[in-house]
């Protein structure tokens, strides 16, 4: 959008450069503070909880029948045998040192098991996130200015299904059809896959099942921007001195309609990354959403508490860049 | 606050009237009714309605496909699939309805208290609500049915304390609107106390927001109750939960694609139902925003 830039604001002078500078870093310091703040927050009450839960995780991992000597050791052994306070400490700097802990099952390190994952479920909404837009922006547009004829109606229809599907039930009736009954899919997305090829078609319908969902948001915010933006001064003045069809709508009514949509985007790529569990299971598919399947069968508290803090941190980073955005987008943003 | 005496704003504050409202609906909305009304009905009557005991194994005719003695077939226990979708839908309506009345109590109270006071209880509320906002709706549901375990109660704790900062954040403006209002004023120059002048004369007019945001968040908490129960971390079995229902027949869904394939319908039934009147409701209070949704 940078030098396609619409807004009147072409002589911004130095001082004013400076000025702007200074807040957005002010504004910056901000929302890192708050990110800092929801991402502590969360650390104590994962803490909290885990801890205030009935039942020794000794003995989870042991089982009833271990001797109280047995039991000891791995109190010891985990820390529990510590005043609260010191546990609490221990935990918020090995958190912050990227030190999830260990699995009180497997004994495994929990930030190795999600570092192995991860990077299947960023992919995954990553390419979810790209297909819903992609989809979702020019289906919101021509809802907008076919307003109320038969294209307008249809996706306003086809996009309300679309946010009342819950991620499970798209992904299962996309598996009926295209990995079951018409077989062009694997049934199983593995992750793997030999070749480029392959790990395409093994990704296919996991990412359309989530982008059907985002398409759905971004279809609804987009038309709605539009509809906003297409009545104003400035669309007008565009048509009167003679700017294309195209031009209008794609480039002075679509511009200036980022704002709201770049907004849905970020709100709902936090649900997009909680809906990627349901998605994975389905599809078997490797990712946070197996291993967080693993830890509640497991019944692996600590593996389970891990977990917790990535998705945490996961949104907290999207809804900074997020944030960050619309100073790109539109120049005239105020951060506060 | 100008706008108290324009001729559009008090347009707009009568129009809000339960009956202007009722009018308003388009036919879209009453589909949306009709068919949630339905539902509710079918879960009320479930015991007259089902043809089978929704929990009755019957190992002979388990993984049966739709036919005359199984409208929808049978489970891989042979149990009839009709007969637990009624009954499952008791579940599905009953966690979706209290854990909003919870969010929508609690919510809007801290809301309201917020947007009332402001300065820092205002900051404090409202920091603590965006924290909880920050939390992916089905992970932290998730997390704290997981961690609690999976009653009715906890469900409902769960899935409500994911919907309080969506009613915090909308009493919260409503109350900010309505604060300097003259009314608000004429009511504290009686010298009515503050719980007077927020519950008794502030909420009236503030609820029909709080009403639209509870029928939205109602299609969401239905669906996140589905998810759990997906997962696994709904009402233990043999009770019939359609997340539940689900999950169990996507085991066989290779085989039998109709185990999965009926209660996944009624969870899109049921949610598309509730967005219909959710939006209906919206468009027929705020006409501006008919548009815009």
């Amino acid at each position: 959008m940078g030098q396609g830039s619409l807004q009147p604001s072409a002589s911004v002078d130095d001082g004013d450069r400076v000025t702007r500078g200074h807040v957005i870093i002010s504004f910056l310091i901000k929302r890192l503070g708050f990110a800092a703040f929801t991402l502590f927050a969360v650390l104590t009450l994962v803490f909290l909880i885990v801890r205030i839960l009935p039942g020794d995780p000794a003995l989870v991992i042991l089982g009833d029948q271990a001797s109280p000597e047995s039991i000891a050791a791995l109190h010891h052994r985990l820390g529990l045998d510590q005043p609260i306070l010191t546990q609490y400490g221990q935990f918020l700097w090995n958190a912050l040192r990227g030190d999830l802990g260990n699995s009180m099952i497997t004994g495994r390190s929990i930030s190795v098991e999600i570092m192995s994952v991860l990077p299947y479920t960023i992919e995954l909404t990553i390419a979810s996130l790209l297909l819903g837009v992609l989809l979702g922006v020019p289906a919101g547009v021509w809802a907008a200015v076919k307003r109320n004829q038969i294209p307008d109606i249809a996706l306003r229809l086809v996009s309300l299904i679309g946010l009342s599907l819950p991620a499970f039930v798209a992904a299962i009736i996309l598996l009926m059809i295209f990995a079951i009954y018409l077989r062009w899919f694997p049934v199983i997305s593995a992750g793997g896959g030999t070749d480029i090829i392959d790990r395409l078609r093994q990704m296919a319908l996991p990412t359309l099942s989530l982008a059907l969902i985002m398409m759905a948001y971004i279809t609804r915010v987009t038309r709605s921007a539009m509809l906003e933006v297409l009545n104003q001064d400035f669309v007008r003045t565009a048509r009167a001195k003679g700017a294309s069809q195209y031009a209008t709508i794609w480039r002075h009514a679509l511009g200036n309609s980022l704002i709201p949509i770049t907004t849905v985007v970020g709100l709902y790529l936090g649900i997009l990354i909680g809906n990627s569990v349901l998605t994975e299971i389905v599809f078997s598919r490797p990712g946070l959403g197996k291993l967080i399947l693993t830890a509640l069968t497991q019944r692996d508290y600590t593996l389970l508490q891990g977990m917790i803090v990535i998705y945490t941190l996961m949104v907290v980073v999207v809804n900074l860049l997020t944030d960050l955005t619309y100073g790109f987008l539109d120049p005239r943003v105020q951060y506060k | 606050m100008t706008d108290a005496l324009s001729p559009t704003a008090e347009r707009a504050a009568s129009s809000k009237s339960a009956w202007a409202v009722l009018h308003r609906l388009n036919m879209t909305t009453w589909f949306g009714v009709a068919i949630v009304a339905a539902l509710i009905l079918a879960a009320i009557l479930a015991p007259l309605l089902a043809t089978h005991d929704p929990d009755a194994q019957n190992i002979i005719m388990y993984l049966s496909p739709p036919g005359p003695d199984n409208i929808l077939g049978t489970d891989q226990f042979g149990r009839d699939i009709f007969s637990r979708l009624l009954f499952g839908a008791r579940y599905s309506l009953t966690i979706g309805f209290l854990a909003i009345v919870v969010a929508l109590i609690i919510g809007s109270l801290i809301g309201m208290v917020a947007g009332y006071a402001g300065g820092r209880t205002d900051i404090i509320l409202m920091q603590i609500m965006d924290v909880v906002l920050a939390f992916p709706s089905l992970i932290l549901g998730l997390a704290l049915v997981a961690l609690m375990g999976a009653t009715l109660t906890n469900i409902v704790i769960a899935i409500a304390f994911t919907a309080i900062p969506a009613f915090a954040r909308i009493a919260r403006a409503g109350v900010m609107t309505q604060r300097d209002r003259e009314y608000v004023q004429a009511c504290h120059a009686m010298g009515f106390s503050n719980p007077r002048i927020l519950f008794r004369h502030i909420l009236p007019s503030i609820l029909p927001e709080i009403m639209v945001m509870a029928s939205l968040w109602m299609a969401t908490a239905v669906r996140t109750e589905a998810s759990l129960a997906f997962i696994g971390l709904g009402l233990a079995p043999p009770t019939p939960t359609w997340g539940g229902m689900v999950r169990e027949g996507f085991d066989n869904i290779l085989s039998s694609f109709h185990l999965a394939l009926f209660p996944s319908l009624a969870i899109l039934l049921l949610v598309l139902a509730l967005n219909l009147i959710g939006d209906g409701l919206r468009d027929a209070i705020d006409p501006r925003l008919k548009d815009a949704s």
